[in-house]
Parts: C-alpha cells; structure tokens; sequence
C-alpha cells in the first residue's frame, strides 16, 4: 500500500511546492513593485541593466527573427500556393508574427538569453555573499538589484518584441523577393491588409506579461540556487525549463481572454 | 598584542543562551558570550563548527532559534523579535571572499552605502573619503578604478575593510580574514585589523581558524565547540589551556591529547 501511495505523495509534494513558489513569487513581485518609485533615485542602475540586455540579445534576436519572418513566409506561401493571391502571404506573416511569433520566440529566445543569465547573476551573487553585503551596508537588496532588473525585463522584453517583430516581416519580404518570385509592393500590400491595431495591442500586452514572467523565474531561482556550480547551474536550467512553459501557458490564456 | 585600555564592565555585544537550528542540525546549542568595547574578540573553532552562523547573528542576518542577542545594551533579535536595520549602521563585515560588488568599481564599492545613506555628501566630499579609507588599508587612490576582478585575494579583503569601515562603524565583523592567503599577506591583513583597533578604535570580532592570526590579533579568544563557547580566555589563558579540545585545535593534533582534565 505504502509503495502504492508513493507516486501520489511525490506529485502532492510537487503541487505543494508548487504553489508555494507562486506565492513566494507573487510576494516577491509586490515587493519589487512597491520600490519601483524609488527608481528615480538611481535611474542609472536600471539603465545600465537596459543597455545590457537590449545590446547583448539584439544580434541573436536580429538572426532567430529575420529566419522566423523568412520560414513564415515560405511557409504560407507552400501552403496557400495557388489558393490565394501573393498578396495574403504578406498578410498571413504580418499577421503571424504581430500577434503570436514575435512576442512568442522573442520571449522564448529572451529566458535562454538573458532569464538564465539573470538566475545565474543572483545565484552566483548569492554564493559569495554579495547579498549579504548589501543588506550589511544596510542597501535593500530589492531596490538596488531586484527592481532595476524587473524594470529593464517589463520595458526591454515589449521593445526587442518590436523590433524582432520589425524584423520578422523584413525577413519574409527579404524570403519573397529572393526566393517566391513575390514583389515588394504585393508583399507589403498584404502586410497592410487586414491589419488592426489590435494585432500589435496583443502582441506587446504579452511581451509586457512574458517580460514579468521571464524575471520573476529568473530572480526566484536566483535567489533559491544551491550550493557551488552545480547549484547555479540548476537555476539557470530551472528558469529556462520553467520560463518555458509559463510563457507557453500564458500565451494561451491571454489569447483566449482576447481574441475568444 | 593589542594596547588598547579595556573596560571588563562595559560589553558591546552580548549573546545570551543563543541557539540556532537549521532544520534538523543544531548548529548552535547554548552560546554566552560578552565582548567587551575597543577589544578584539577572536572566536575559533573548526570549520562547520558555526563560527559565522554567530558572526551572522551579530550583524542581524540570521535569526536566533532561542536566546538573544545585545548590541551596547540594546536587544536586536529573539525568538520572537527582530530589528536590525538600525544596528547595522554601526556596524561593518568583512566577508570571507570579500563579497565585493563586481560590477562596480573599487571606488564605487566603498562610496556606494556612502553615498545612498548620507545624500547630503557632495560627490568631492565622497570621493575624499573614498582616499582616506583606501590609505587607511594602505592602497594608493589610483586604485579605485580597478575592478575587483583585478585584485588578487588580500586585496579584495583589504578593499572589502575599506567598504566596511566607509561608514565609520563602532564594531567590525570579518569572517575567515585570512582564509585563502598566503603567510605574508595573511599578516598584512592582521596588522590591517590592529590598525583598524589602534586608528578608529573599534571593537572587532574575527571568526578564523588561523591561530597564527588569532594569537596576533586577539585581546581574548573563545573556543567553540559542540555548539557551546568551551572556553574564553586571552590568548596566554587559552594557549596554558588545560581543556584538551582546547588544546587539540590550537596545536593542531588529530588527536585529544591525553593528560590534560576533561573539557566537558
């Protein structure tokens, strides 16, 4: 019986867990929240974080989101071929991308990126102690480290979606001229087509919610890192299995409270 | 050995049956211990034995499982209570690995507390304090550009002891300060703490096993062991010890030595 049992007690010890996560991270979050009118106090420090992530993940993001726009556009046009005029290819990318691509694989590419970087940063921080200086000195650790990082993830994660977004779309007109035989004007014209405000509205209201989630993992397994290198090597891999699939799973839910 | 005139009467800091419990590992059973304003309290004992776990508890970054702890007469934490935010302005740690920030400059590490708790400073002013803390540990201003990443281990410390006394503290904290060192560097850091006694008398407590540095440094020594203080006394008192877990660490034997009267 006790054998029996076993498989159960291990997944309620898992959801225990689990939700106990949630919360430490929700408190966690309204933490970091409260501090951020301090911002004004040290701009500096969450603008050094900013030109941090936004230069070192622009060159990654400019190559995954030029062949993203470029598979999408081969991609529609294989599987509209001869159904549909040119034009919708450049419709059926824009449309694509705008609303699900570009914040998915930004945000997706972003907790590989900089999401593990930032468990790694905390949990090696952790591990020689400069979190303790910092409450030593008598600095609030959630002001000078937490919030900057939480700001430069809310504000960066909507503006590389934007420009990966950009990108995407250069990347399917840059696919059709080579390779569909589709020209600049028909490609653009149907990237214009059917487009709604809403398309991009969508598309950074999940950037912003991928940016909090991408950070808060981050942070949280930063923090609770084990001992050495294999312990931060844990919490970067934590963060990105985790980040992985909140953003798959939010990504659900926010389409089906906006577009259902 | 330090000349430094101390009260016996007048304690700084003050741990009364501290007791701490990680878990199902009790760390610390029952800790007494005084230590007296101006002097240099060195506590030792083997490593894992808790010596920074009551470090920890003097500066307020960990919590006693039973017991209390005093800063110049004032209760900081129990139990039940736990206020330290005030206390720790008085206060400065010297980390084991320095714990310096990496991201900043050496001179960014020493003016940042600064710099966040006295707004009023001007930058020239900060950066004249800067100077002086770097000559106090006897490192030329031009090191404040480097970054930690270009010091080497006693430097790191000696700039991590310049950060920790930025703030002009009354007590000075420093775990394992010799740690990692070679011989001679290891003696600059202990003249580095006599200095620090002599110049701003502070009262200090260093946590190490290095008895080279403990009989240097010390005006008393206290022994941990099993989770209690075995034995307080200076550093003649403890090195005529007859407790035989004294002696065993002070003189580095694998083995109790026999002849002496039982500690326990």
């Amino acid at each position: 019986m006790t054998v029996l049992l076993t498989p159960f007690k291990y997944i309620a010890r898992l959801i225990a867990e689990g939700i106990m996560a949630v919360g430490e991270i929700a408190w966690l979050l309204i933490q970091i929240i409260k501090r951020v009118p301090l911002v004004r106090k040290n701009p500096e420090l969450t603008i050094r974080q900013m030109v941090n992530i936004g230069v070192s993940s622009i060159p990654l993001l400019f190559i995954t989101s030029l062949f993203t726009g470029a598979v999408a556009a081969v991609q529609s046009e294989y599987q509209f071929r001869g159904l549909i005029p040119d034009k919708f290819i450049g419709t059926a990318v824009a449309k694509m991308v705008l609303i699900e691509l570009g914040p998915i694989l930004t945000a997706l590419v972003l907790a590989g990126r900089v999401g593990s970087a930032l468990a790694a940063e905390i949990g090696s921080m952790r591990e020689k102690e400069e979190l303790a200086a910092y409450e030593v000195l008598n600095l609030d650790p959630l002001r000078y480290l937490a919030m900057p990082r939480f700001l430069t993830f809310l504000i960066m994660v909507p503006c590389l979606t934007i420009m990966s977004s950009f990108l995407a779309i250069i990347g399917g007109w840059i696919v059709c001229l080579v390779g569909l035989d589709i020209t600049t004007y028909t490609y653009f014209t149907g990237v214009q087509y059917l487009f709604e405000n809403m398309d991009l509205f969508s598309g950074l209201i999940k950037s912003v919610v991928f940016g909090i989630i991408i950070f808060s993992l981050g942070y949280y397994h930063g923090l609770n890192a084990g001992a050495g290198a294999k312990g931060v090597g844990q919490a970067t891999m934590k963060t990105v299995v985790s980040a992985c699939v909140s953003l798959l799973v939010f990504d659900l839910f926010i389409a089906l409270l906006m577009f259902s | 050995m330090p000349n430094v005139i101390i009260d016996p009467n007048d304690v700084m800091i003050e741990l009364k049956h501290l007791r701490k419990v990680f878990g199902k590992q009790v760390v610390l059973q029952d800790i007494n211990l005084d230590i007296r304003r101006g002097e240099t309290m060195v506590v030792i004992g083997q490593s894992g034995g808790g010596k920074s776990v009551i470090l920890k508890h003097m500066i307020g970054l960990l919590q006693p499982t039973g017991g209390e702890v005093s800063i110049d007469g004032i209760t900081i934490s129990t139990p039940d209570f736990f206020d330290t935010r005030t206390i720790r302005k008085r206060m400065g740690m010297v980390f084991q690995m320095g714990a310096l920030f990496d991201s900043m400059s050496t001179g960014e590490n020493i003016a940042f507390a600064l710099r966040e708790h006295n707004p009023n400073l001007s930058e020239e002013q900060i950066q004249n304090i800067v100077t002086e803390k770097l000559e106090l540990i006897n490192l030329k201003p031009e090191f404040r550009s480097k970054m930690p990443s270009e010091l080497s281990g006693g430097m790191r410390k000696r700039v991590a002891l310049a950060r920790a006394i930025a703030l002009n503290p009354e007590v000075i904290l420093y775990d394992e300060p010799t740690t990692g060192l070679d011989p001679i560097t290891s003696d600059v850091i202990n003249d580095l703490i006599l200095d620090m006694q002599r110049k701003l008398h502070v009262t200090s407590v260093v946590v190490t096993h290095d008895m080279a540095s403990a009989f240097k440094v010390a005006d008393r020594i206290a022994m941990l062991y099993g989770g209690h203080i075995i034995q307080t006394g200076t550093v003649d008192e403890i090195k005529n010890s007859t407790n035989p877990y004294v002696q065993q660490f002070i003189t580095g034997q694998r083995e109790l030595p026999t002849g002496l009267e039982d500690g326990d």
